[in-house]
């Protein structure tokens, strides 16, 4: 029978999340606060005349980057007390995740993976950066703008570039994130994984061969088991060994 | 761990000290600024064109756009703004035109009133230009990059007073995407931004100043001696001020005879391009700089948050290790 096994905690689906939403407010938000939304007629669909004036857009921004910023600093300091370190790039990783995506379109087979997946520890430090700098620099201009920095002109105008085009990068690296979760069937276990926190015991023993030899003395009978009322479905069951 | 922490320092640190350039950095308040007093302004009546709308055009014009034609419209839109063809006009502002003498009647008086930009301490335009083509100076004066600048007119629509104007078929985005992002530069007077830096006056204050001599409209100077000259004067004389406290403060004060909200309602009125409000709130301090303090705030304690957290579900950790040991 198979198991099932911890993958997310609440603490790691919360701050996806937290992150997430505030990140699709922020990147929407933020292209209305270049000016674009008046002239592709955004702001004349019903109830997006908001999105015309630029004070509301910006205070929604404002308003999403609290949720953005706690999200940040939490995910940072409570891994890295932590030392939970998984998601950092090791040797290799370009070689073997790019085997891992040819694998994804059927070219090949996949090599055998840790907890995380080589493209995913890529993807990890490259959107990891991105959204570091976004944050440093969103932080910088709200200081800027209560005074509390004073920039000179050359610098201020550096930190708004900067802002803006690694929003653009962003919103692209967002794009293609949520794009190979959901295009790629044999990532969906990953999925349901955000929002319950758990795969099947199938899943990380064909994908994550290696975590699985690390784990497999430590789960507990409980873990293959529990909880019942949770357990996959048949067509989940049939689905997933259809993925492998 | 120990390695991570210190560099994520390290670059925090970088990052703010390479940012915070004091000695080339402005303050809340500009070192300079402008009086403009409109009870000494005629609009150099019999003149054909007022001197400081000449000598600004005169001291500018090897900036003015000459835009690339045919011009495209802003797709999906059909519009586009061209003032190439209406180079002449000084009624108003245009990319060829960075300030014009407003005329106004109020219970039965003309006045005028020459109108720029008005310098303004914590500019809107330039905290909100999402490319950095705005920067204000240490002189007080806000400037516009022209080879930044995307002209998308954000500067226009978040100005309370709409100042910056814009030509099409100019600028950085005719070099990305032509047809889908950008539509020209902005242009508006940045305050004779090169004179200024040298410790000369503006152009406009300098002409004014050859036609009316001690009665000239424009004083320019350091801005303490300026606020106290117009506040002098308000006390002496009775006159009434404007710039001072608008949008949260500006580099530029109007002193007049007649109330600001009488002239406010005047052009209203007349649903002048270029209006005057009177009750003019700075977004930026009103509205934006309180929710600021809550990301600052909320992140000092979502660090709190991490770190009581970690330290939790590490003894959890360990206790749970230790009881397994014990089985």
């Amino acid at each position: 029978m198979p198991g099932r096994i911890k993958r997310h905690t609440s603490i790691e689906i919360l701050e996806h999340w937290v992150l997430a939403a505030s990140g699709i407010i922020l990147i929407f938000t933020g292209l209305g606060c270049l000016p674009l939304f008046k002239r592709y007629y955004i702001t004349e669909i019903p109830g997006f005349a908001w999105t015309g004036d630029f004070n509301t857009v910006t205070t929604v921004h404002y308003t999403a980057s609290i949720f953005f910023v706690m999200a940040v600093c939490f995910h940072i300091l409570y891994h890295g007390i932590k030392k939970e370190f998984g998601l950092l790039p090791k040797k290799g990783d370009v070689k073997n995740g790019i085997k891992v995506m040819a694998a994804m379109i059927g070219i090949g087979e996949e090599p055998p993976s840790d907890k995380y997946l080589p493209e995913q520890r890529i993807a990890y430090i490259g959107i990891g950066a991105i959204i570091l700098l976004l944050t440093v620099t969103g932080i910088i201009k709200v200081l800027k703008n209560l005074e509390w920095v004073v920039l000179s002109p050359s610098s201020e105008a550096l930190n708004t570039i900067i802002h803006t085009l690694s929003g653009f990068i962003f919103m692209i690296a967002f794009i293609i994130h949520v794009a190979i979760v959901i295009f790629f069937k044999s990532n969906w276990p990953l999925l349901k994984s955000m929002f319950t926190g758990w795969v099947d015991e199938d899943y990380v023993k064909h994908r994550h061969s290696i975590w699985y030899e690390k784990i497999k003395g430590k789960i507990t009978q409980e873990e293959l088991t529990e909880p019942k009322e949770t357990e996959p479905c048949k067509e989940e069951e049939n689905a997933h060994k259809d993925n492998n | 761990m120990d390695i991570t922490r210190r560099g994520f320092f390290l670059i925090s640190t970088g990052l703010l000290s390479s940012i915070l350039i004091k000695d080339n950095a402005h303050g809340k308040e500009g070192r300079y600024a402008t009086l403009i007093d409109i009870s000494k302004c005629d609009g150099c009546c019999g003149e054909p064109i007022p001197r400081c709308v000449l000598v600004c055009r005169e001291q500018n014009k090897a900036r003015f756009p000459e835009p690339k034609k045919p011009i495209h419209p802003y797709w999906p839109r059909k519009t586009y703004e061209d003032w190439s063809d209406k180079k002449g006009m000084i009624n108003t502002l245009t990319p060829y035109n960075w300030i014009f003498v407003q005329k106004v009647t109020v219970d039965g008086k003309d006045i005028f009133i020459p109108r720029r930009c008005m310098h303004c301490d914590n500019p809107p335009c330039v905290r909100g230009c999402p490319f950095g083509a705005l920067t204000k100076r240490p002189q007080g004066n806000s400037v516009i990059n022209e080879s930044l600048c995307f002209g998308g007119a954000k500067c226009r629509d978040v100005c309370p007073w709409h100042i910056p104007q814009r030509q099409a078929g100019v600028g950085i985005y005719l070099h990305i995407l032509p047809k889908y992002a950008g539509g020209g530069v902005m242009y508006k007077c940045d305050l004779c931004k090169d004179r200024i830096e040298k410790g000369e006056e503006p152009a406009c204050v300098v002409a004014c100043r050859d036609r009316l001599k001690d009665k000239a409209v424009f004083t320019f100077g350091e801005r303490i001696n300026i606020y106290e000259l117009a506040r002098k004067r308000v006390r002496e004389q009775g006159l009434f001020l404007y710039g001072d406290r608008q949008n949260g403060g500006t580099s530029t004060i109007y002193l007049s005879e007649i109330p600001f909200d009488a002239i406010e309602k005047a052009l209203a009125s007349k649903k002048e391009r270029f209006q005057m409000p009177y009750e003019v709130r700075n977004k930026i301090q009103t509205t934006f700089n309180p929710i600021g303090k809550v990301v600052i705030t909320s992140g000092f304690l979502s660090i709190a948050g991490a770190v009581v957290s970690a330290i939790i579900s590490k003894n959890r950790e360990k206790g749970g290790d230790e009881d397994a040991r014990k089985d």
